[in-house]
């Protein structure tokens, strides 16, 4: 097992050069000079050109991309120009708000979605079975930035039920005090049912958001796999058996079941973490998505680079953990 | 079993440790008498900035944040204009310098600092903290130009109260651009021993208000400075919110959760009306829209074909349908809150015939094609190019309409590759002699399409070295009669700077850099 998961991190590694190199390349192929943005339309050329020599960009892009791989093996991501502070100073500041909202997400996500598919599986045809379908139709078809608007309009503007979309609590009402940085978990773990109530009530409606994507396709995925288990010789055993049929589906069906679901979710989260680009923006939440937009829109590399960069570390290691889970839910994989 | 229940018990383990580590007794929120301190103010912006050196302040937030909290050596006189309180950059008001003397010759300024100004740190704003602050601007990145612009030679201190700046030449811009974000006044006493880089992210300045936190992902809180020597500010605590969609701004606004938004949509000024809680202002501001041509490449090197294009623009349409009457037609190459302005020479209205006849008159009967470039980032521009378009398209005039992310968009402007495209312009400095130098003069530093008069620029010229402010003036209105008829570009209008805030709001006044001074807020 340690072997295989040395050996699984260590093929790894091809992959995030190659991320790096191309990541890199890119931002600088794409037209668009950051010296420019710097500097602002009334800048004369002196300026812009002075620039681009304390940035380097006037060296030939190997050089550049020379510079950049030595600070980066040192752990030194550069320096995001367009905050002033160090790119991983604004990572560690926006990485939590970002992971509680996927988090989150794809927490509403499994809770709606496993039941919802298999109810649909085992009532295959019925007026149920069609609601759920039309539902993940519409789930997987509406743009999150519209969904995102609809919500904040009802929930906040009409009905008055959820608080302003700005940022993770309210004001006048402390942050919990920092242990994970997920304010959910902070407040539990200090038991401050203030801040808990609070920092809810600011993620219910971008969690939401977020997740109907991911909680369509995983209903579907659900339902279709286990179609496909029910009707396999095993359960009909089962059944013959004598069990109640509730025992027969989330006993033996749903185990079997899970397994394509679950590789589902770890390739969802990339989608989310690409999702919450433009949720962030949308309900101005303080994470890295809505950080990112404004990189891309300034040329600022630094930060694009490091969160392609993270992402596919991040998304790496969770289809590294889904993999190992497939040997947890089925016995007969083991992986030397 | 045995293996669920050792999942359960460490995972009893681990939360009754965590419980421990954190202790249950108290939290962030279990002592709440320290809210609601005095007035506070909660304003919702739309980018969160990106430094607070204000000498590389170049975005909203960063020079609004830096203006709080620094002061500079002159400021601008208030006047009203239509109800409104308007900056009056011709009247040059005392601030940290309490007065100031120039030279007959017009190439030397003393200033004489406030008895009783203090920095934030407590240290008194002396003579050396100024010398400190015009080196720095001359150093910085972004500030160097401007210093260049003001033609600063040498800062010296005479003694602790006195300072003493020698121009390269008179320069009539001088006093106005001194009172600009990017000359504040830096505490050099309390900067000694850190680099430079720490005014990037913290503040030491004089200013009414101090930076308590500045997160770009979120928002700034800015408390009032109490010991400020100018008198606490009313509003103790200031809230800058950031948010990006101008939707949710309008929806806060609305339902009263911020007192007050900036960057409101035209399309949404008139549901804030109907807002018996709210007040829009909306008052013109200095930053202009215009249709370049690059008057090097053919035809557009001919004054008749970019006077027919005059001809073809839907003015009231762009005004009307495009900005909700949240702008005015332009009339001149400046805007019309800049002090010399004339509408002189501006013959141009909608009238298609006029531009099919300078078209023939011009060899082009048939029309002819050209390419546009669209930059991204602002929803009219897009609708103005469309209708312009498609008024073009009735003189026989193709217009390729080439959208273009605004990066490449800039850097296109830059290096003068674009054959035409829209763009704004906002001068800082209200004066025609920046404003014109800067665009239209032939060696103007973005002046990128190529428009050069030799007349205009001898007029340029000779009103740099005019002290009388008359006669400048006059010189600058000769020469917008002169761009007028070669018409560069084709003028689309000059925008409003529309703020929606609660009623109960007062002491806004709008400034030519757009930035709000929190100091005279009250509700």
């Amino acid at each position: 097992m340690a072997g295989y998961i040395m050996r699984r991190l260590l093929y790894m590694i091809p992959g995030f050069i190659g991320i790096i190199l191309i990541t890199f390349v890119l931002s600088r192929v794409l037209p668009g000079d950051p010296a420019v943005m710097i500097a602002g339309e009334q800048a004369p050329p002196d300026v812009v050109a002075k620039i681009r020599v304390d940035l380097g960009l006037d060296q030939p892009i190997y050089i550049q991309f020379m510079d950049y791989a030595k600070k980066l093996f040192q752990g030194d991501f550069g320096i995001a120009w367009h905050t002033g502070h160090t790119v991983l100073q604004d990572f560690a500041s926006r990485f939590p708000a970002t992971i509680e909202l996927t988090l989150s997400s794809i927490f509403i996500a499994i809770l709606v979605a496993i039941p919802v598919g298999i109810i649909a599986a085992v009532k295959k045809e019925s007026i149920l079975d069609h609601i759920s379908r039309i539902f993940s139709l519409i789930g997987a078809c509406v743009p999150l930035f519209w969904l995102g608007l609809m919500l904040i309009f009802l929930f906040y503007s009409k009905w008055d039920i959820l608080p302003a979309p700005m940022g993770r609590i309210s004001e006048g009402i402390n942050p919990p005090t920092s242990i994970t940085g997920l304010y959910l978990l902070d407040s539990l773990l200090s038991g401050d049912m203030i801040a808990f109530k609070d920092s809810l009530m600011h993620l219910i409606l971008p969690a939401i958001c977020l997740s109907t994507g991911t909680m369509a396709i995983i209903a579907r995925m659900m339902r279709s796999s286990m179609l496909e288990v029910i009707g396999q010789d095993y359960i009909r055993t089962a059944r013959a058996k004598g069990m109640r049929e509730s025992q027969v589906i989330m006993k033996h069906a749903l185990s079997n079941a899970f397994i394509p679901t679950l590789t589902l979710l770890g390739l969802q989260f990339g989608f989310l973490i690409g999702g919450a680009v433009i949720t962030e923006t949308i309900f101005s939440w303080p994470g890295v998505g809505g950080y990112i937009t404004d990189s891309i829109l300034s040329t600022d590399y630094a930060p694009i680079q490091a969160f392609t960069l993270i992402s596919a570390i991040v998304f790496s290691l969770v289809n590294l953990i889904v993999d190992l889970l497939y040997g947890v839910l089925d016995p007969r994989i083991r992986y030397e | 079993m045995l293996v669920k229940n050792k999942w359960k018990s460490s995972l009893a383990l681990l939360l009754a440790g965590a419980l421990a580590l954190t202790g249950c007794a108290s939290n962030a929120n279990s002592n709440q008498s320290n809210k609601n301190k005095g007035t506070s103010m909660t304003i919702a912006y739309s980018d969160g900035g990106q430094t607070l050196d204000p000498a590389e302040a170049g975005d909203l937030t960063s020079d609004t944040l830096t203006m709080n909290a620094y002061d500079q050596l002159v400021t601008y006189g208030v006047k009203t204009v239509d109800g409104n309180q308007k900056a009056n950059t011709e009247d040059i008001k005392p601030m940290l310098a309490k007065e100031w003397k120039a030279s007959p010759d017009g190439k030397t300024y003393t200033f004489t600092l406030q008895d009783n100004a203090k920095f934030h740190s407590g240290n008194p704003v002396n003579a050396e903290s100024v010398v400190y602050s015009m080196d720095h601007v001359k150093n910085s990145q972004n500030g160097s130009f401007m210093y260049k612009m003001a033609s600063i030679k040498k800062v010296t201190a005479k003694d602790e109260k006195t300072v003493v700046v020698e121009l390269e030449r008179p320069n009539h811009l001088f006093l106005q651009m001194v009172a600009m974000y990017t000359f504040s006044v830096i505490d050099s006493k309390e900067m000694k021993g850190k680099g430079k880089d720490y005014l990037k992210t913290n503040t030491a300045g004089s200013g009414p208000y101090k930076v308590e936190k500045w997160d770009p992902a979120s928002e700034a809180v800015l408390t009032a400075n109490a010991n400020y020597w100018q008198g606490a500010p009313k509003v103790s605590k200031v809230t800058m919110k950031f948010i990006k969609e101008p939707s949710n701004r309008v929806m806060l606004l609305n339902k009263g959760d911020v007192d007050l938004a900036i960057e409101i949509p035209p399309k949404d000024v008139d549901s804030i009306k109907q807002n018996a809680k709210l007040n829009v202002t909306s008052t013109p501001s200095n930053r202009i829209l215009y249709f370049a041509f690059d008057q090097k490449v053919k035809p557009f090197d001919n004054v008749k074909v970019r006077q027919a294009i005059n001809y073809a623009i839907p003015y009231d349409q762009l005004v009307h349908d495009v900005m909700y009457d949240q702008a005015k037609q332009l009339k001149s190459s400046i805007p019309s809150s800049m002090p010399g302005y004339t509408e002189e020479g501006f013959v141009y209205k909608h009238d298609l015939n006029k531009a099919k006849q300078l078209l023939k008159e011009a060899g082009l009967s048939n029309g002819f094609t050209f390419d546009f470039t669209l930059g991204s980032g602002f929803d009219d521009w897009k609708d103005d190019a469309v209708l312009i378009q498609a008024e073009l398209q009735k003189i026989g005039v193709k217009m390729n309409i080439k959208p273009m992310a605004r990066p490449e968009f800039l850097t296109g402007v830059d290096q003068r590759t674009l054959t035409s495209y829209i763009s704004k312009w906002t001068s800082f400095v209200n004066d025609p002699g920046y404003h014109l130098g800067l665009l239209l003069y032939s060696k103007g530093s973005s002046n990128a399409f190529g428009y050069n008069n030799p007349q205009v620029d001898k007029l340029w010229e000779q009103a740099e070295l005019e002290k009388d402010q008359q006669k400048r003036e006059g010189l600058y209105k000769q020469m917008q009669v002169l761009i007028n008829a070669d018409a560069p570009w084709a003028y689309l209008y000059e925008y409003n700077r529309v703020i929606g805030a609660k009623k109960e709001v007062k002491g806004y006044v709008t400034y030519p850099d757009e930035c709000i001074r929190f100091f005279p807020l009250s509700k």
